[in-house]
């Protein structure tokens, strides 16, 4: 099903040839670049009550439109369907909280350096998890599609209870449905450091699954003027300091990742 | 011999014409829509599901302000009512686009399941079945996966947003049940009507415009509300192929406030919206199938 509705896309994007030869020229001729960014992930990208998107990557996205000159168009996008909105040619670039592996490679053009990491951790009320094999045959809550669900429900045992969204899941978790909620470490910390409802939670494990989210353009200008654009964009976020501070301003626990980044820029 | 008949200027000009009574009209008085949806709002098992629901917010708010100093949960449902509101706007659109382009399209599926042509008959029940017996859900994938989102047609080119694919999506299965609909009210006429207008003189294709048609806005006028207020309720699985309704915003609400304790009312507040928008519907449909029931 999955393959045939891949073929099905590829050929269609083929046949409206919505390839151009210049990416970079086209977005400057229209005077907008279509960013395609999460709505349901604070603080990296979500509504406020006037439904506005804010948050980390919808700051880089405005950023990466001003550096080009143009106007930003934000469209909400979910894991499920970024991909193709970027190969149908709906959006120009996903700043989507997407993880960098190989699969992906093959389907979208991810630009280095990567712009931000993050692992696996759980969260779970203080004192009761220590290390990652406590989680032999415990409930854990997670959610769907997450990366790091198959290596710990394979690698300790643990079942996996997966709900559709973060909301849920943590309701679960407070409700006692599970021992844990397994998520990005990021996520977690700056919950842990700013939301008092997760007083008496902590996060006891070592980070595992380090996983590094990247920035993508369309495949077939990853090579291309777009492409190199975008590289030295991202370059000079790490370099100048830049997503050091906007990471600050959202209220994000501080990242070695990005400290790292910063330091090897120089 | 001398007939009681009022008789139009030129009687033989009109097709099919015969000295015949014709049937008296009803003269019922009309039922406003708006005295309706007061009268149903009114009864008392809206007040008591409307009453279930504020007790539940107040207790929830009740135990919220007793155990922090956090802003209460109906504060923060207020807070994200207008963006909320934005969002039901949207599914009320795409639930009455959706149902326009379903029923134009099933009123003539239906009539052609019914049509004496053996070939065209076959093909319109196929296509009927086919799309009343497919998964909702896996329609609209379809039509946002594989409609294009902009369509050039001679060098201009016109987007094609996803809320319009999935306007689409929904109308497929409204379509299906619309020409059931309309094969069964067609076949539930006694055969005595094609009779009769066929010995007036009257052609297949005038039977069905003057005679069959008309009798069967009563039978399909039921269904059809419900069948409305049905497609209503589907109207938040367009938030999964990533159309902004008010489920997905209700999402984002959730994912911004990162309130453990505000997932169960939100979720009871958007089934409001949708309870208030639709229990009339179910009224209406109901005094109207009373209204048109066949006394036996």
């Amino acid at each position: 099903m999955k393959k045939f509705l891949a073929m099905t896309t590829a050929a269609i994007v083929a046949l409206s040839g919505a390839a151009s030869a210049d990416k970079l020229a086209d977005i400057k001729e229209a005077g907008k670049l279509v960013v395609g960014v999460k709505q349901d992930y604070a603080p990296w990208g979500y509504l406020d009550s006037d439904g506005n998107l804010v948050g980390l990557e919808i700051d880089l996205a405005k950023d990466a439109a001003a550096r080009l000159g143009v106007e930003v168009e934000l469209v909400p996008v979910v894991a499920s369907n970024r991909m193709e909105f970027l190969q149908q040619g709906q959006i120009d670039l996903i700043i989507a909280t997407m993880g960098d592996n190989d699969k992906r490679r093959k389907v979208v053009g991810m630009i280095e350096p990567n712009y931000y990491a993050g692992g696996a951790n759980v969260i779970a009320p203080a004192g009761t998890l220590n290390e990652w094999a406590d989680l032999d045959g415990q409930k854990v809550c997670a959610v769907q599609g997450a990366y790091y669900n198959k290596p710990a429900a394979q690698g300790y045992n643990a079942e996996i209870a997966a709900f559709a969204g973060v909301p849920e899941a943590t309701a679960a978790l407070q409700n006692g449905a599970c021992v844990a909620f397994l998520y990005d470490n990021t996520w977690i910390e700056s919950q842990l450091s700013s939301n008092p409802q997760w007083d008496g939670y902590e996060m006891p494990m070592e980070t595992e699954n380090p996983s590094v989210w990247a920035i993508a353009v369309p495949l077939e200008d990853l090579d291309a003027p777009f492409g190199e654009t975008m590289r030295e964009i991202v370059a000079d976020w790490h370099k100048s300091g830049f997503l050091i501070a906007r990471n600050m301003a959202n209220g994000i626990a501080n990242s070695p990742f990005l400290v790292e980044q910063h330091n090897a820029q120089q | 011999m001398y007939l009681p008949l009022k008789l139009p200027q030129n009687p033989e000009q009109r097709p099919g014409y015969m000295p015949v009574l014709l049937p008296m009209k009803s003269h019922a008085a009309p039922v406003g829509v708006g005295t309706m949806v007061q009268s149903f709002l009114s009864t008392k098992m809206g007040l008591f599901v409307l009453a279930a629901f504020l007790i539940s917010l107040g207790a929830a708010s009740y135990a919220q302000a007793a155990s922090g100093a956090q802003l209460g949960t109906i504060a923060l449902l207020w807070k994200w009512t207008p963006l909320l509101a934005k969002g039901f706007g949207f599914n009320v659109l795409i639930s009455i686009l959706s149902m326009a382009i379903g029923t134009v399209l099933g009123v003539c599926l239906g009539i052609l399941q019914v049509s004496p042509n053996g070939i065209i008959r076959r093909v319109a029940w196929l296509v009927t079945q086919f799309f009343r017996n497919s998964p909702w859900l896996v329609l609209l994938f379809y039509c946002i996966l594989l409609i294009p989102f902009e369509i050039e047609v001679f060098g201009t080119t016109i987007p094609f947003p996803g809320w319009l694919k999935a306007v689409i999506g929904l109308s497929l299965p409204v379509m299906a049940y619309m020409s059931e609909y309309m094969r069964g009210a067609i076949q539930s006429l006694p055969s005595g009507q094609w009779e009769s207008a066929d010995s007036l003189g009257f052609s297949r294709g005038q039977t069905m415009r003057m005679v069959i048609l008309p009798q069967t806005v009563k039978r399909l006028l039921p269904p059809w509300m419900n069948l409305y207020a049905v497609l209503t309720m589907a109207t938040p699985l367009v938030s999964i192929v990533g159309v902004d309704e008010i489920m997905s915003f209700a999402r984002a609400a959730l994912a911004s406030e990162n309130r453990v304790d505000l997932l169960i009312p939100m979720y009871l507040y958007v089934l409001c919206w949708f309870f208030i928008y639709c229990f009339p519907i179910s009224g209406l449909t109901r005094r109207l199938e009373n209204r048109f029931a066949v006394k036996s």
